[in-house]
């Protein structure tokens, strides 16, 4: 595996939590669990949610809040980036959704089967609607571009294949994460499959019952070390290692045995370099399904050990779907950088067929490295290793 | 990278083979298929029925949609067509596409609509999801490298190209099957035939560059296996993908393929054009999607495996430039496949002859 130095240098995100990093760790640190019934469409379905309070009012993307979701991120990630023009830079966007990428317009589709007519403006907004395209023009970024619609490990993968980019050269600046917003058909989704908690998320508590949608952009932007040196970009974080697998299992259950978790989590440790027990914590995927929170309990235990430090942020966020991967890799690299995790809240008691047990207090945490991991439908796993330099 | 299978599925056939003899033949005219709630037929190039039977390969996914069951068959067929024995570990999968499974998406509409939202089909549901069909081929496979779904309107298949050249490069795999899937669902044709009009004739006229001619839509599969080894079977070698690399040659190839297909005005691709570089254009074989690169890519490949030219379906040329007007042997080292859009972006793909 071919080694590199890929710095992170900006971080930006929203989500229910709060709006920007700083308004985010002051949320975690108060505890807030900022869910409410739906209020940004109409819905029989009552269940609470993790929305975003308010986008800033100059990233208001009119009938398009995944864009203003990514937006607003990748604008406070540039910033702090200290990245205020990128002309003449080689610079990749690469951002995972999933809702930004279905045409899944109600009314559209309504309107056509009642009357045989459609708003071709839907379809107009719909061909300018892909995040990463749109993101990439926004800012004049040249270099790749794509988007990742990789279902609940879209911003993992999407930082994976930024990470393999910059690697090669393709780019040396990127612009990496996932944005999406809350949305109507997968509520009905999530609601169908049974796996929607009626009540708030308990992420690997022994009487979860179920996930809370949520929405939210989180974005990195990575940089090799050589260019941020050159612009005199300051910075103590780094991707060191990606790994991903196919469960090769079934469409919408994790493989019971958690094999594809594991072996996509040793990749990541390998191509970083570094032992399990080198790893300070983990942020877990941790959605509070039955499922995903005993393969993914019973993974981490078999790698790190019973006492490993963990947590599932989703207790604040919700699950954001394409998003999360982004709005995690953020939550981790802040994670070191401040030095301490908040608590996997919502955990009360321990499930007896899960060895580990996540933190439930603000934690400091002391080490060098830590992994985001992410379990997605279809039976995708992500790790993402981060560092300290 | 080398390319070392390739399987295909559109409107006249599944398999290279298949793919071929269409190349060999031309143009011929597409099938009308009905838009019901406007009354209306329009040309197409859909994919039938009988070409997408498979009882052995759907054994693991009878409740796949027909966008899945399309990725499957072809990522399936190029596995076949390389004759390589992958260690289904080391293998990714990375799936391209601009609209998705969007007729799944619309069926779990209707169910909202017709039975509300707490009634809803699961399953629908799940197929509608952008990287299900990924997961399919995966399950279908028994691969368990890094599978991967990205979406772009532009140049989609060459993002997923490139990318399956840094995972080789970067040794997460020795063998990623990247490809491109569209279906042409029922308002993607209403929306083509509002939005953009349907050729009345059935025939796309690729080289109309500057006044486009209206498209016909399409939709099929197209999946390659790729490595960094060859093989004796490989087609050729991926020297490189460019994005907004400048219309220069980096050295002339032998032959240029388009991706036109009428949908966008195209008047970058003069910019990338020389009088003494043939030319030529496929979407008349394979129909008007977003990810027509795909298909173009494998004519490409064929070419230089085969040494062999392929004359343009369609020869309606009002730019006045060097297209390849008969089929039959010929050295072909390199060609260049040329995607373009309408912001003055482009991506070529540089194909060439194994071992030069």
């Amino acid at each position: 595996m071919k080694k590199a130095d890929i710095r992170i240098t900006g971080l930006g995100v929203i989500s229910a939590a709060g709006t920007g990093i700083s308004a985010t760790l002051d949320s975690f640190r108060r505890r807030e669990r900022n869910a409410v019934p739906v209020s940004i469409f109409k819905t029989a379905l009552a269940c609470p949610v993790f929305e975003v309070k308010q986008i800033p009012d100059e990233f208001i993307i009119e009938k398009n809040r995944t864009l203003g979701l990514a937006l607003y991120a990748v604008d406070a990630a540039l910033e702090d980036a200290a990245l205020e023009d990128l002309a003449g830079l080689r610079v990749g966007v690469c951002i995972g959704t999933t809702v930004a990428s279905q045409l899944n317009d109600l009314e559209f589709y309504k309107s056509y089967r009642d009357t045989g007519d459609a708003p071709m403006e839907v379809i107009e907004r719909f061909l300018k609607s892909n995040v990463s395209e749109f993101i990439a023009h926004k800012f004049n970024a040249r270099g790749p571009a794509l988007t990742v619609v990789n279902a609940c490990s879209s911003g993992t993968d999407a930082i994976g294949a930024a990470f393999s980019w910059l690697k090669n050269g393709l780019c040396d600046i990127a612009i990496a994460g996932g944005a999406d917003e809350l949305n109507l058909i997968p509520l009905c989704g999530f609601s169908a499959l049974g796996i929607v908690n009626q009540d708030l998320c308990a992420p690997f508590d022994n009487d979860r019952k179920g996930l809370n949608l949520g929405e939210g952009a989180g974005i990195l932007i990575m940089e090799t070390a050589d260019s941020a040196k050159a612009r005199g970009a300051s910075s103590y974080l780094s991707v060191m290692g990606y790994g991903a697998s196919a469960d090769a299992y079934h469409l919408t259950a994790p493989r019971p045995d958690g094999a594809g978790l594991e072996i996509s989590i040793y990749k990541a440790l390998s191509e970083a370099g570094i032992k399990p027990s080198d790893v300070s914590f983990v942020n877990a995927h941790g959605t509070g399904t039955t499922d995903n929170d005993l393969v993914e309990g019973k993974a981490l235990g078999r790698i790190f050990g019973n006492d490993i430090k963990f947590l599932s942020t989703k207790g604040f966020t919700g699950h954001a779907l394409g998003a999360a991967g982004g709005l995690e890799a953020v939550f981790t690299a802040a994670g070191l950088r401040e030095g301490w995790i908040p608590a996997n809240i919502g955990f009360h008691n321990k499930d007896d067929a899960i060895p580990v047990i996540p933190v439930m207090e603000e934690t400091k945490i002391n080490g060098r490295f830590a992994l985001s991991t992410s379990l997605a439908f279809g039976g995708n796993n992500a790790a993402l290793l981060l560092g300290r330099v | 990278m080398n390319i070392l299978g390739i399987g295909i599925l559109f409107s006249r056939g599944r398999g290279i083979d298949s793919y071929e003899n269409a190349l060999k033949d031309g143009w011929q005219r597409p099938e009308e298929y009905d838009i019901p709630r406007i009354n209306k037929k329009t040309l197409a190039y859909m994919v039938k029925p009988e070409h997408m039977e498979d009882k052995v390969l759907f054994k693991k996914m009878r409740r796949a949609d027909r966008f899945s069951r399309m990725a499957v068959i072809a990522a399936s067929d190029a596995i076949k067509d390389s004759g390589v024995d992958i260690n289904k570990s080391r293998t990714g999968i990375i799936l391209s596409t601009a609209f998705g499974a969007h007729q799944t998406t619309f069926d779990f509409l209707d169910d909202i609509i017709d039975y509300g939202e707490v009634q809803v089909s699961p399953t629908t549901f799940s197929n509608s999801v952008h990287n299900a069909a990924a997961s399919y081929i995966a399950s279908a496979l028994d691969i368990t490298g890094p599978t991967l779904t990205i979406s772009r309107f532009f140049f989609s298949f060459q993002s997923a190209l490139q990318l399956a050249q840094t995972w080789i490069s970067d040794n997460r795999c020795d063998h990623v099957l990247v490809g491109a899937v569209e279906v042409c669902g029922e308002v993607l044709r209403y929306s083509f035939y509002k939005k953009l009009g349907t050729s009345e004739d059935g025939m796309i006229r690729p080289f109309n560059l500057t006044h486009p001619f209206p498209p016909v839509p399409g939709e099929g599969s197209v999946f390659f296996l790729v490595s960094d080894k060859s093989t004796e079977n490989a087609y050729c070698r991926i020297d490189s993908v460019d994005f907004n690399s400048g219309a220069e040659y980096k050295e002339k190839p032998d032959i240029d393929i388009l991706d036109s297909a009428g949908m966008t005005e195209g008047k970058t691709y003069l910019k990338s054009l020389s009088l003494s570089v043939p030319v030529t254009a496929y979407s008349p074989l394979f129909g008007s999607t977003m990810t027509g690169s795909a298909f173009n890519c494998a004519a490409g490949a064929l070419m230089i495996k085969k040494q062999r030219q392929y004359a343009n379906p369609v020869t309606d040329n009002p730019e006045c430039l060097n297209l390849i007007s008969t089929c039959g042997t010929s050295k072909i080292d390199s060609v260049r496949s040329i995607g373009c859009n309408c912001l003055d972006e482009n991506v070529i793909i540089y194909l060439r002859k194994t071992g030069i």
